[in-house]
């Protein structure tokens, strides 16, 4: 902050742009180019939002920020408040971290009490909202839609955010890892941060290892490393019994990876070649005990429990998938299912408004893709003659 | 301390009444009114609707929209088991059985009525300790099918 007070608010954007920082959020787009968005807009009011909504499964370092540095989202916030001339806050943060609100509402207290969020040239005020368990909402439209009350619903951008959000003012909807890198960012300077990582993710990825491993947890690396390493390097392979079957990684609507995948580097572009995601982070693997037809179940339950319901393809598609895959894991699935999921798959990913529905057939199709038989041998007797 | 009666409900609203010129926050009063009584009674819709200025249809429609927000009251104890993936990995769904199996068996006792309510919740950020279970605000984690009779007995 204190380096943030030297510079004027385009510096801090111009040094933003050299650290060539992405969100964290998922949708990795560049930070600097929505704080230039929202700066150059003239309004009286302007917000910042951070999105501690933290909606994937299996991630969890945006609760270890608010419980063990709620400072440091604080002063992310309170230097994009600065660059985009805004004077409100708002941190919103999912029903399931109750400590994490209450943590953060603390540490808001103190800033408060101390006089740091106020300084002779602006006020800024921050307050902690929860959400109330709805995955969607963690897609910023949304959130802003639930930040004033609503229904969670997606709205179709453009407008975007920074342009037009909470209550139709400029708004920059970011993730708490990324407000959390901030500060760094100014102490260390841009071209530090771009120095870590490669091409075209720089810095640091905090990836948090969860599911059949020896030793879970979150670890902090650099852009670039592979998927192998992580898993054994980090995750000291293999919790005690289990044998490894897949990976997954960004959470509910992120890709599966078999033995023969895990070469992949972690960092944005490799991600996209393959159809993939890193989204939050989140790393999950599966042992050999998983039914594949199961979970593909689940996901595709996930999404039907979840969807906003705006767009037709998540909201009718989802359902439809999750009763095809029931229908072949009671016995009654035909070959000519699998291919009906395949097409549904290619139309959510073609059609749908947001990410929910346009990702959702990825766990599905890639658990497909790579355990074929595991479907196939619960098919009925009489397609799998064919 | 939960709201007994209708005087109280209105006090809850009250501190949800929107400023001149300030928006209504749907969502922030069901929230309140949750956290005080523990859920948000449906035949309580018109007077929320009032206090806030807007339609019946839009307090019904957030308030059936959220997952978490409930409209029936629920037991002694809310227990709540993770079904992201971490914990589905570590065989969480074993977990949430062997729960319901724990509950069943209470249910029929006379002293044990009202005592629980089980759900299933979406990641708790507890992963690497997977799997999980929430009872009211304490987070367990590394849970075995074996350790839920120990677990849940203080809960009375
Ligand atoms: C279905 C869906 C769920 C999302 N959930 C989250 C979330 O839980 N947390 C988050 O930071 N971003 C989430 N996002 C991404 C946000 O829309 C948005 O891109 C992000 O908050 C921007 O912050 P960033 O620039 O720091 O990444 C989600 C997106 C979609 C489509
Ligand atoms: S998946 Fe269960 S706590 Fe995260």
């Amino acid at each position: 902050m204190a380096a943030a007070r030297s510079l004027s608010p385009e510096a801090i954007v111009e040094e933003l742009r050299i650290s060539r920082l992405r969100g964290r959020g998922g949708a990795a787009f560049p930070v600097w180019k929505k704080w230039q968005v929202a700066q150059r807009i003239r309004s009286e009011q302007k917000y910042v939002v951070a999105n501690a909504d933290e909606g994937d499964a299996g991630t969890y370092c945006d609760r270890m920020i608010m419980e063990g540095d709620p400072f440091r989202l604080i002063e992310g916030m309170l230097v994009c408040a600065r660059a985009i001339g805004a004077t409100r806050g708002y941190i919103y943060c999912r029903y399931e971290y109750p400590a994490a609100a209450r943590a953060m509402r603390f540490a808001i207290q103190k800033a408060r009490e101390a006089d740091l969020l106020d300084s002779d040239d602006y006020s800024f005020d921050l307050e902690v909202v929860s959400g109330a368990g709805s995955y969607v909402c963690g897609e910023e439209t949304a959130l802003l839609e639930s930040l004033e009350g609503r229904r969670g619903v997606v709205l179709a951008k453009p407008p975007y955010p920074a342009e037009s959000g909470l209550y139709g003012k400029p708004t920059i909807v970011s993730n708490v890892l990324t407000f959390a890198t901030i500060p760094n960012i100014l102490a260390n300077g841009g071209a530090w941060h771009a120095s870590l990582g490669t091409e075209g993710s720089r810095g640091t990825m905090a990836v948090q290892l969860g599911g059949r491993v020896k030793q879970p947890g979150l670890i902090e690396i650099p852009f670039g490393l592979t998927l192998r390493d992580i898993l054994d390097r980090f995750g000291g392979g293999m919790a005690a019994g289990s044998r490894f079957k897949a990976v997954q990684i960004g959470g509910p609507l992120g890709s599966l990876f078999p033995e023969s995948q895990l070469d992949i580097p972690i960092c944005y572009d490799a991600f996209a070649e393959a159809g993939a995601i890193l989204g939050h982070g989140g790393i999950v693997v599966y042992d050999h005990e998983t039914d594949m037809v199961e979970l593909a179940r689940h996901f595709m339950a996930f999404t039907a429990d979840e969807s906003c319901g705006k767009c037709t393809p998540c909201r009718i598609g989802s359902v439809r998938g999750r009763e095809i895959l029931e229908r072949i894991q009671s016995g009654q699935g035909t070959a000519e299912d699998l291919f009906l999921l395949s097409d549904l798959g290619e139309t959510m990913k073609a059609t749908s408004l947001c990410a929910l529905g346009g990702r959702a057939p990825y766990p599905v199709l890639t658990a497909i893709e790579h355990f074929p038989n595991e479907f196939r041998s619960k098919l009925s007797a009489f397609s799998s003659q064919q | 301390m939960r709201i007994r009666n209708k005087t109280q409900l209105a006090e809850t609203l009250e501190t949800c009444r929107p400023a001149l010129l300030d928006n209504p926050n749907i969502l922030k009063a069901l929230l309140a009114i949750q956290s005080a009584r523990g859920y948000v009674p449906t035949n309580a819709i018109p007077q929320i609707a009032q206090v806030l200025g807007v339609t019946e249809a839009q307090v019904a429609g957030v308030l059936s929209y959220y997952s978490d927000l409930r409209t029936q009251p629920p037991g002694r104890h809310l227990i709540r088991v993770c079904m992201g993936e971490s914990c589905m990995a570590n065989y969480g769904a074993r977990v949430f059985r062997a729960i319901q199996e724990y509950v069943r068996m209470t249910v029929g006792d006379p002293t044990q009525a009202k005592r629980f309510t089980v759900e299933q919740m979406s990641c708790a950020g507890n992963c690497a300790l997977s799997p999980t279970v929430m009872i009211d605000a304490d987070l367990y984690g590394r849970v075995t099918p074996s350790g839920v009779p120990s677990l849940l007995e203080p809960y009375r």
